[in-house]
């Protein structure tokens, strides 16, 4: 006999959170419907979904200028962010004199910066991009460096008793040893390479054939759009939670053999 | 302050033919250790005029309380930790020499220590692999030979995660294997494991150490672990961590599981007993010296 549904562990992580999504929109278009909000102050859940499907078009070439500053801010950020963490373990001077550097770019607030930022740099994609990068970067280096320092003492004991080089002990052992690490530093890093990218367009008000979704959200909220601001505000959010997803599903495929955090436990 | 030596890497020289019966205790030296003190940055001293040859062949078993150096000074045996004065000498050369790449030590930590994301097979070959062995059939006929002494075949491609904590020991003990080494360190390897697998290891280390011709240098904090397999049991005090006492375990080899409840059995683990009895009392009585 087929067990019921409500015990079927997948069926209810995707179920449970969909049901509580319909609720509140259910709720949402009720409550607007009921009270006569007009769709200027606070859209019905059914005005937003019109918006996403008439103003398809510009919202999908905001989109997908959003996204390009998205993955070249994050891909940057990987990229620089893990040679920096292979730098810093390559000797503790190297990281005692950077890593205040790192923390630096950290704490700095992008908006404080980002005008700056598109003062000096002509290309308004570069621009947004180096803001971005700035916002996602430091969970990388952070993440990585701990996981590049965090080696089982006796492997390392081992390693260092057959002698090895320094590649050798990088590739064999701290880069494996580093990977869960890593992982956890894509997770936070991918959604902040969005945040800097909108924060950024924001500030730097781009518009014309460069329109991002920030900017779409700003021009709708000029103009009393309101519905199109809510449906901008939504491709965000999508794009957040899919990029997310895509980094635990890296994540687990990269890890699901052998890391705690990937394993299927069965009680 | 005196140092162990790390000599630039130069070719090992070939120790001769072995041609000594496999199991039988040579008088050749295989480690010397002289005189070895070890004192950490903090100013704890680990170790205080450390004495202990340990010859080729032997099965020698390092037994003492806790916290009386008996890790560390394995360590230093294994070229891992720096002395602070006193020398500690392998085949009668420097680390530097006979280190070289480890082909002639090989040292089996507390826990089995393999890589979680390898599977066994990679985590056996690791020491060649490290060595640029490469994948000739040579190379692989030593994993399989290694895999099937420690009764571990069949289990190449399983993870760690999939063993059993005796497996996984196995598995350390086959990485051990592969490299052939002439001298073996083993620091408390079957500690955590419980009675039967520990004794079913016991065993089978007693095996491979008569088949192959190893010597061992084994940590262990149990009196009858260290007289059921050992020829020497050396036992040491703590506070500061010394030789106190050097105990023959003159049983023949093999040793059946019937040697575990025999009356030379019973006589030996008393002696050794008295003796770790005495070694507490010393580092006890050093702790009342300290009080005000």
């Amino acid at each position: 006999m087929n067990a019921p549904l409500i015990r079927n562990e997948r069926f209810v992580q995707i179920g449970a959170p969909l049901l509580v999504g319909v609720l509140v929109l259910l709720v949402w278009q009720l409550t607007v419907m009921a009270f006569e909000v007009p769709k200027y102050l606070v859209p019905s859940p059914v005005d937003i979904g019109q918006s996403l499907v008439s103003d398809f078009p510009s919202l999908f070439n905001a989109l997908l200028m959003t996204l390009k500053v998205t993955f070249l801010a994050f891909a940057i950020a990987v990229m620089v962010g893990v040679a920096a963490s292979l730098l810093f373990v390559q000797s503790k001077w190297i990281e005692i004199s950077l890593f205040p550097y790192a923390v630096l770019m950290q704490v700095t607030p992008v908006v404080a910066i980002a005008p700056l930022i598109i003062i000096w740099v002509d290309d308004t994609t570069w621009a947004l991009t180096i803001c971005a990068v700035i916002v996602a970067i430091f969970p990388i280096i952070s993440n990585t460096t701990l996981g590049l320092r965090s080696v089982d003492p006796n492997l390392l004991s081992m390693f260092r008793m057959y002698r090895t080089s320094r590649w050798q002990e990088l590739m064999r052992l701290r880069i494996p040893s580093a990977l869960p690490y890593f992982f956890g530093g894509l997770r936070i890093s991918s959604g902040l390479a969005l945040i800097g990218a909108v924060v950024a367009e924001f500030v730097a008000g781009t518009g014309g054939a460069q329109a991002g979704l920030a900017y779409m959200i700003l021009q709708s909220g000029y103009n009393l759009q309101i519905p199109k601001m809510f449906a901008a505000l939504i491709l965000i959010t999508l794009t957040g939670i899919l990029l997310f997803a895509l980094m635990v599903w890296m994540s687990d495929r990269a890890l699901r053999n052998w890391h705690e955090s990937a394993l299927k436990v069965e009680h | 302050m005196t140092a162990t030596k790390i000599m630039p890497l130069n070719p090992a020289p070939d120790p001769g033919p072995d041609t000594r019966e496999p199991g039988t205790i040579a008088p050749r030296p295989v480690l010397q250790v002289s005189g070895v003190d070890k004192i950490y940055g903090n100013g704890t001293v680990a170790l205080k005029g450390a004495d202990l040859t340990v010859k080729q062949g032997e099965f020698v078993s390092l037994l003492g309380p806790s916290g009386c150096g008996k890790s560390t000074l394995l360590r230093i045996m294994a070229g891992l930790g720096q002395v602070t004065t006193g020398n500690v000498r392998w085949w009668e050369q420097d680390y530097g020499v006979v280190g070289s790449r480890g082909r002639k030590l090989a040292f089996v930590f507390q826990n089995a220590t393999l890589m979680p994301w390898a599977r066994v097979r990679k985590n056996v070959r690791l020491p060649l692999d490290l060595e640029h062995a490469g994948k000739s059939e040579d190379v692989e006929q030593k994993i399989d030979d290694a895999l099937g002494m420690v009764g571990l075949k069949g289990f190449d491609n399983s993870f760690p995660r999939e063993l059993s904590g005796g497996m996984q020991m196995r598995a350390s003990i086959a990485r051990a294997m592969v490299t052939e080494p002439n001298l073996l360190l083993m620091d408390e390897p079957f500690g955590a494991l419980d009675e039967m697998t520990r004794n079913k290891l016991n065993d089978d280390v007693l095996k491979l150490w008569k088949e192959k011709g190893w010597t061992i240098v084994f940590v262990t904090h149990s009196v009858y672990e260290a007289v059921y397999l050992s020829s020497r049991v050396v036992v040491m005090a703590a506070r500061p961590g010394r030789i106190v006492d050097d105990i023959a375990i003159e049983e023949p080899y093999p040793r059946s599981p019937n040697f575990r409840v025999s009356t030379e059995f019973a006589g030996y683990c008393r002696q050794v007993s008295q003796a770790l009895e005495r070694a507490s009392a010393m580092g006890e009585d050093r702790d009342e010296e300290r009080q005000p």
